[in-house]
């Protein structure tokens, strides 16, 4: 908290960065639309197909990826900063492997027979929802919830999910499998506006809340004893942290796919940049979060156009190099 | 209390979001497309059908193609708009297409897409034998309006394969192992072309009856096929032709009987490359031993 002025000067470059990168990712892509034009085509109600590709295709993109990347980066930084544990990602308490075997089932039970496309992402939140269960419940006893315990069992479950994955594909059919393995690459392009929306609006939501415990989170990074004689209630804090990380990312994972990376490499990129203090922490990770998605998911759509490669390829590789280099060049410790 | 509160005005958005939702209607505008006309501006993601496409004469109107689109070599100029499984939107956007043909492999999200935007989406289900072949051909020609063009294509196929038939007589028929993959080994199953392929050429598929194509090779042992027939993944094809010579138990290999087969041809036909394909196969099995 040594200067706060300055990292409040950082929340607004990084959401300068932000409204860049979104215009950025609207005026790039496999069609090339000169920029003028695109002011042209967002002022006039004309009928063209460029403006379909800006409103229709690429617009919603950047709407996703501003909930997906922001929600991930929050459940990370939250997450991470009340297990204190540097290796804390939203994937780690077993989420993403919860969500993960529910689309795979589905895709092998055939469930979009009877529900249609929103099959999909449906399976996938309650998947994700059947693991925050269990290990909710696993994980509290009589003494309240206990982290270490959280932890571990959330680890677990990630394993057993990833071979129960294995299973279901070694048993499915070519058809299926190729189904499975693109949905857990993961990607933005998402037809249905109203799942965009929700993912939007759920890690919009959860922002605020994490916002709001923010002070607490900083008690609490003294320890869980500290905090408590600071006033904070943490049994209750603990188990609000957990829920809204998990749903968020649950969210996220549902709609989405298994995009990695960015709740593990945005909250301590962001660490690096503005301390500490959760107050602002959560606030720039949002905002970093959803910029970075959106860059990486442009770099992806455009690199080797008219293909697309996952947007899980380039998130990995650029979060990995920039993340290795800022440690490379600060003296930084969790 | 403030959570409390939060959280019911959460629900409350959300559902009042839910309701506002189904909003596919204001996409669909419906194109008032000529029933009589034909479509003037196709986009094909299935090789096959850009192959289907050129014989039926309608080559001229296919503006966007797949980067596996290789034949003819006149589809090989055309514009592409990404690979099978991944087809690029922004790109079929901009050629404005009266008609999109896509299959159960195009990706979901890319096809719910277009059709949000009221590109008219046709999806082809993967044919598996023959008959499937023909009937996904037959609706092709009815909708870019050639249909007498595709059943005179379908006659000729017919009876082509009917006179191959007859010109076998009642030669024998060899017990044959179709590898469409290594590592797992892979084979085809008794719903596949390659089946369909090997009955037609009076071969016995020696894995009709496997339920899923990975088939293990002590199993090919003891089936013992007179043939092995490998589809050719570049120079994999030759490296498991090595593997097989060290089998020398296998009818096939001790007589030398292992052939490679164009991957292409054998897995996405149409019906004038699937007689072609039966021709070829007949005189493996068939020809001079």
């Amino acid at each position: 908290m040594e200067s706060s002025r300055g990292n409040i000067g950082w929340v607004f470059l990084l959401m300068a960065i932000l409204l860049a990168v979104m215009l950025f990712s609207l005026a790039v892509g496999a069609v090339e639309i000169p920029i003028r034009r695109i002011f042209y085509l967002l002022t006039e109600n004309c009928e063209s197909p460029e403006r379909a590709i800006l409103l229709k295709v690429r617009l919603p993109r950047i709407f996703l990826g501003l909930g997906v990347g922001g929600g991930l980066a929050i459940s990370g930084v939250i997450l991470q900063g009340m297990l204190r544990n540097p290796l804390v990602e939203p994937y780690t308490l077993g989420i993403s492997g919860g969500a993960a075997l529910g689309v795979c089932l589905n895709i092998v039970l055939g469930g979009s027979a009877i529900l249609g496309s929103l099959s999909t992402p449906l399976s996938g939140f309650l998947g994700a929802l059947g693991v925050i269960f269990f290990v909710y419940t696993i994980s509290s006893s009589r003494g309240g919830m206990r982290l270490s315990r959280l932890l571990l069992i959330g680890v677990m479950v990630s394993f057993m999910a990833s071979s129960l994955i294995m299973l279901v594909m070694a048993l499915s059919e070519t058809r299926d499998l190729h189904g499975i393995i693109f949905w857990i690459m993961g990607s933005l392009e998402e037809p249905n506006p109203w799942l965009i929306k929700t993912a939007l609006f759920v890690s919009v939501f959860g922002a605020v809340i994490s916002f709001i415990y923010s002070a607490d989170l900083n008690a609490l990074s003294l320890g869980e004893e500290e905090a408590f004689h600071l006033g904070v209630r943490v049994e209750r804090m603990k188990r609000i942290i957990f829920v809204i990380a998990s749903v968020v990312t649950g969210c996220c994972v549902a709609v989405s796919g298994v995009i990695g990376f960015i709740g593990l490499v945005v909250p301590h990129l962001m660490r690096l940049l503005v301390g500490g203090d959760h107050r602002i922490l959560v606030v720039a990770s949002f905002i970093s979060g959803a910029a970075f998605l959106i860059l990486c998911d442009t770099v992806a759509r455009i690199i080797i156009a008219p293909m697309e490669l996952p947007v899980g390829v380039i998130t990995g590789l650029v979060g990995g190099v920039l993340f290795i280099y800022a440690l490379s060049r600060k003296d930084y410790s969790f | 209390m403030k959570i409390r509160f939060m959280v019911s005005v959460f629900f409350v958005l959300l559902l009042s979001n839910a309701f506002s939702a189904p909003s596919d209607a204001e996409d669909h505008r419906g194109n008032p497309q000529d029933i009589f006309r034909p479509p003037q501006r196709i986009v094909s993601l299935v090789p096959a059908v850009t192959e289907e496409l050129f014989l039926l004469g309608m080559g001229d109107s296919i503006v966007g193609v797949t980067v596996y689109c290789q034949r003819p070599p006149e589809a090989q100029v055309k514009e592409k708009v990404g690979t099978v499984i991944d087809a690029n939107v922004e790109k079929i956007i901009e050629l404005s297409p009266d008609l999109v043909i896509a299959s159960p492999l195009s990706g979901r999200r890319q096809t719910r897409k277009l059709q949000r935007l009221a590109i008219n989406v046709e999806v082809f289900d993967e044919a598996v034998d023959f008959k499937g072949l023909c009937e996904n051909f037959l609706r092709l020609s009815r909708l870019v309006k050639k249909e007498e063009e595709g059943r005179k294509v379908i006659r000729e196929a017919k009876r082509d394969l009917k006179s191959i038939s007859e010109s076998l007589g009642a030669s024998s028929s060899p017990r044959v192992f179709v590898q469409i993959g290594a590592n797992p080994l892979f084979t085809a199953k008794g719903e596949s072309f390659i089946n369909d392929l090997v009955e037609r050429a009076r071969g016995i598929n020696i894995a009709k009856d496997a339920t899923n194509g990975i088939f293990s090779r002590e199993e090919v042992i003891e089936r013992n096929p007179d043939i092995i027939l490998i589809a050719t993944m570049g120079i994999i094809a030759e490296k498991e032709k090595e593997v097989w010579l060290r089998y020398q138990e296998i009818n096939a290999v001790n007589k030398g009987r292992i052939f490679t087969i164009d991957s292409n041809r054998v897995c996405s036909p149409t019906p004038v490359s699937f007689v072609d394909t039966v021709k070829e196969l007949v005189e493996l099995f068939h020809g001079e031993q």
